[in-house]
C-alpha cells in the first residue's frame, strides 16, 4: 500500500495530514437583550448544513437553571457536547455546594471549559443570559475558545453581523438624537428581537423556520414561539 | 482532574468518569492515548463499502424506517442482499447509513450490550433515547479523535408509549425530527415526507408504509447506488417489526417518454 | 484578506417615493491603517445619476474615469442624456469585459430616469452581474451590517425626509459596526427637482 509512512525521506517530521473535516457549520442564530429585571434570549429554530435543512425545529436554548438560559449555534456537534459536559458541571456544582450555580458563575465556567479547548475549539458562538445575584438581566457573549464579554444586549451566529448593528441602533439607542435613554421595557425588547429574526431570515439562508424566545424573570423563564419564513 | 480535591474532602468524582473527557471506543478505560510515530499518523478516513440512503418517518404510534438492500464498493454493486435496518429490541430500531463495516463495528457492541441487560434478568431494555444519545458520544470522542466511524444512522423506536426518530452522523452531529431521510434520500425522499406531514394530519401505519414505499420507488430510479429491493422496519408500542424484502416494481416504459437529453 | 477589503469603504442606496438615496462612508485606508477620512465614494455622472463604488480605491478612479469617457461619448454620439438603466447596462458590460482579470471594485448606481423621474437603484458585483430591486442595494466591506439594517428600517413609499433618516441611520449603525468603514458620511438625496447633499459626522474610530 503506498503511504506516506513508506516514504519517510518526503515526510516533514510532526505533520499529521488529515483528510477529514470535524468541524461543519450548522448554522442559527442568537440574541439577547437584558433589561432591569429580565433577560430575553431567542434562537431561531433551523437545522442545516450547506443547502440542505436538517430540521425546521432545533431548539437552541439550554435551560442550565431557574435563572439561567444558554443559546449556542455552530457547530452542532459541539454545542451538543459542551452543552451536556455543562449539565454534568452544573450538577457537581449543586452535589458539592448545596446550592444551583449563579449566573456570573456559570458564565466564568463556560469561559474555562471553551478555553479547555484551546487547541481543537468547540466551534460555537455562545450567549449566555440570565439573572444575577441582584435579579438584574445580564448578558455574556464568547467567542469560540472561550473569550467572554458582559453585555446588555448581544447577537451572534450566522446572522450575527446583521443583527448587531440594528441592537445597537434600536437598544442601545446609538447614533440617535434627543431620545430618553430610559430602560427597555420588556415587550420592547420581545418585539425587536422578533423584528431583527424577521430581517434576518430574509438575507441569511442559515435562519428561519422559527424562533424560541426565553423571557427570564424572577418568576421563572417564559417560552414563547414565533415562525419565520421556512425557505 | 478537577480541582475539588482541597487536601480534606476526597475527590467527589473518584474513579469516575471526567465530565468531558475523552475515552477509547471499543473497549479499554483510561483516557485516550494514540500511539506515537516518527512521520505523524496516517488514518483511513474515507468509506469504502457503503450503504445509501435510510429514510424514518413517525406515524401515529410509532415509527417506520426503510434502507435498500445494497452494499456498494465505490460505484460496484458490491453486495446485493444485505439488509440495513435492524431491530435492536422490541422498541428500538436502527437504519444505517455511510460506511457498513463501521457500523458493524458498532452493532456489534449493541448486540452484547443486549445479552449483557438479558443477564441481569431485570426487564430493562435499552430504548431508543439511551441508544441515540449513546450512538452521539461514539461517534463524536470518535470524531473528535480524528477516526471517524463514517457512518449516517437513524434510531427509531417507541419510548413510554411515545415515537422517536433521530438522526446522528458520523461528527457525531444529531437531531430528533418527525421526518428524517439521509444520503440522497435527503434531496429526494425529505420533500416527500415533508409535503405529507406539513399537512399536521395524523398518519396511520398502513399510511406510513405506503409512503415510505413510495419514497424507496424514487431512491430506486434516481440514486444511482440504490438497488430495488428494500427493507422496512416497523415500530409500534406493541412491537418491533421487519417486513420485507420488498422490491420496487420496475417501469422503464415512461423511458422512451424521456427527451431532449 | 480579499482585495475587495483592501482599502475598506462602503455604499448603500435606497429607493423612496419619487426619490433615490445613495450614501457613502468617507474612510479610505490601508487594511488597518487609515489613509484619508474623506475619501467619497460616491461620484455625479449626470445631473439625477450617482455611481458608488467600493473595493479597491485605485480601481474606483480608473472605472470611474473611464466609465465617465463611456457616458461622454454616448451622450456626444446620441445627443442625449444617458438613462441610468443604460449606464448600469454598459457598466455591466464594461465589467464583464475584464471578465477574467477583473476591476476590484463593487458598483451602485442610483439615479431617476431623466425624462420620466423613475427612481432606479441598480448593484452588481466585480464582474458586472447587475441586481436591481425596488428596495434597496449594499455594498462594501459591511455588507452584511447594512443588509440587516436596512430590512429592518426601510419600508415602500418613504418620503424623501424619511429616507434620508432611514439611509443615515443604516449606514451609520451599520459602519459603526465594521473596523474599515466609516469615518463620516455623505447622503445623496435625488429628488425631480432638486438633490440634496448632507454630510453626517460619526464617531472616528
Amino acid at each position: 500500500m503506498i503511504s506516506a509512512e513508506n516514504f519517510p525521506e518526503y515526510n516533514v517530521p510532526g505533520v499529521v495530514k488529515h483528510d477529514f473535516h470535524p468541524y461543519e457549520s450548522n448554522g442559527g442564530s442568537v440574541v439577547a437583550i437584558a433589561g432591569d429585571d429580565y433577560a430575553v434570549i431567542a434562537a431561531d429554530t433551523r437545522l442545516s448544513s450547506g443547502y440542505s435543512i436538517h430540521t425546521r425545529k432545533q431548539n437552541k436554548l439550554f435551560k442550565l437553571s431557574g435563572t439561567t438560559v444558554l443559546g449556542s449555534t455552530g457547530c452542532w456537534c459541539d454545542t451538543l457536547a459542551l452543552t451536556s459536559l455543562i449539565s454534568a458541571r452544573m450538577k457537581m456544582y449543586h452535589y458539592l455546594h448545596q446550592k444551583v450555580m449563579p449566573t456570573n458563575a456559570i458564565s466564568q465556567m463556560l469561559s474555562i471549559i471553551m478555553y479547555h479547548k484551546r487547541f481543537f475549539p468547540y466551534y460555537v458562538s455562545n450567549i449566555l443570559a440570565g439573572l444575577d445575584a441582584d435579579g438584574k438581566g445580564v448578558v455574556y457573549s464568547y467567542d469560540p475558545i472561550g473569550h467572554c464579554e458582559l453585555a446588555s444586549y448581544r447577537a451572534g451566529g450566522s446572522a450575527g453581523a446583521l443583527l448587531q448593528p440594528v441592537l445597537d441602533n434600536q437598544i442601545g439607542l446609538k447614533n440617535q438624537e434627543n431620545v430618553a435613554k430610559d430602560p427597555i421595557p420588556k415587550e420592547k425588547a420581545i418585539s425587536v428581537i422578533v423584528d431583527t429574526f424577521i430581517s434576518a431570515a430574509e438575507r441569511d439562508i442559515y435562519t428561519g423556520d422559527g424562533v424560541i424566545i426565553n423571557v427570564i424573570t424572577k418568576d421563572g423563564i417564559e417560552t414563547r414561539n414565533v415562525s419565520l419564513r421556512k425557505d | 482532574m478537577l480541582p475539588f480535591n482541597n487536601g480534606f474532602a476526597s475527590p467527589l468524582w473518584h474513579n469516575g468518569p471526567i465530565p468531558g473527557g475523552l475515552y477509547n471506543f471499543p473497549g479499554h478505560n483510561g483516557p485516550a492515548s494514540q500511539p506515537k510515530k516518527d512521520y505523524g499518523v496516517q488514518r483511513a478516513s474515507q468509506p469504502i463499502t457503503t450503504g445509501t440512503s435510510v429514510v424514518g418517518l413517525k406515524f401515529d404510534g410509532g415509527v417506520v424506517i426503510a434502507a435498500d438492500n445494497l452494499v456498494s464498493y465505490g460505484s460496484m454493486a458490491r453486495f446485493q442482499d444485505v439488509q440495513r435496518v435492524f431491530n435492536i429490541n422490541n422498541k428500538t430500531v436502527v437504519g444505517a447509513g455511510g460506511d457498513f463495516a463501521d457500523f458493524q463495528c458498532i452493532k456489534r457492541y449493541i448486540d452484547q450490550k443486549i445479552i449483557d441487560d438479558m443477564c441481569y434478568a431485570d426487564e430493562y431494555e435499552m430504548k431508543p433515547k439511551s441508544l441515540y444519545n449513546w450512538l452521539t458520544r461514539i461517534l463524536y470522542t470518535k470524531r473528535s479523535k480524528f477516526e471517524p466511524l463514517w457512518v449516517d444512522i437513524v434510531v427509531g423506536g417507541v419510548e413510554d408509549g411515545v415515537p422517536f426518530l433521530g438522526h446522528v452522523d458520523l461528527r457525531g452531529r444529531s437531531y430528533q425530527d418527525d421526518v428524517i431521510a439521509t444520503g440522497f434520500g435527503k434531496h429526494l425522499a425529505l420533500p416527500l415526507l415533508r409535503e405529507r406531514t406539513e399537512t399536521g394530519k395524523p398518519i396511520g401505519r398502513d399510511e406510513a408504509i405506503a409512503l415510505v414505499k413510495k419514497c424507496m420507488e424514487v431512491l430506486f430510479y434516481r440514486d444511482c447506488r440504490a438497488s430495488p429491493n428494500f427493507t422496512i422496519s416497523v415500530c409500534t408500542k406493541e412491537k418491533a417489526e421487519i417486513l420485507g424484502p420488498f422490491k420496487v416494481s420496475q417501469n422503464w416504459e415512461l423511458a422512451k417518454s424521456v427527451e431532449g437529453y | 484578506m480579499s482585495i475587495l477589503a483592501y482599502n475598506g469603504g462602503c455604499v448603500v442606496a435606497m429607493r423612496g417615493k419619487d426619490c433615490v438615496a445613495i450614501a457613502t462612508d468617507h474612510r479610505f485606508g490601508v487594511q488597518g491603517q487609515t489613509i484619508d477620512t474623506n475619501f467619497q465614494k460616491v461620484f455625479q455622472i449626470n445631473p439625477q445619476m450617482f455611481l458608488g463604488l467600493v473595493g479597491l480605491q485605485t480601481d474606483i478612479l480608473t472605472v470611474k474615469d473611464r466609465l465617465a469617457f463611456r457616458k461622454n461619448l454616448y451622450e456626444v454620439r446620441e445627443n442625449r442624456e444617458m438613462t441610468p438603466e443604460r449606464f448600469a447596462a454598459m457598466l455591466s458590460s464594461f465589467l464583464y469585459e475584464r471578465r477574467f482579470g477583473p476591476y476590484f471594485v463593487e458598483p451602485v448606481v442610483a439615479g431617476l430616469d431623466p425624462k420620466t423621474s423613475k427612481p432606479f437603484i441598480c448593484n452588481m458585483d466585480l464582474i458586472g452581474c447587475p441586481n436591481a430591486p425596488d428596495d434597496f442595494v449594499v455594498a462594501g466591506t459591511c455588507a452584511e451590517q447594512l443588509y440587516g439594517m436596512c430590512e429592518t428600517l426601510w419600508k415602500p413609499d418613504l418620503e424623501p425626509e424619511q429616507l434620508f433618516e432611514v439611509i443615515a441611520q443604516s449606514m451609520i449603525n451599520a459602519f459603526d459596526r465594521d473596523a474599515i468603514s466609516g469615518w463620516g458620511a455623505t447622503v445623496y438625496i435625488i429628488e425631480k427637482d432638486k438633490i440634496t447633499v448632507k454630510t453626517l459626522k460619526t464617531r472616528m474610530d
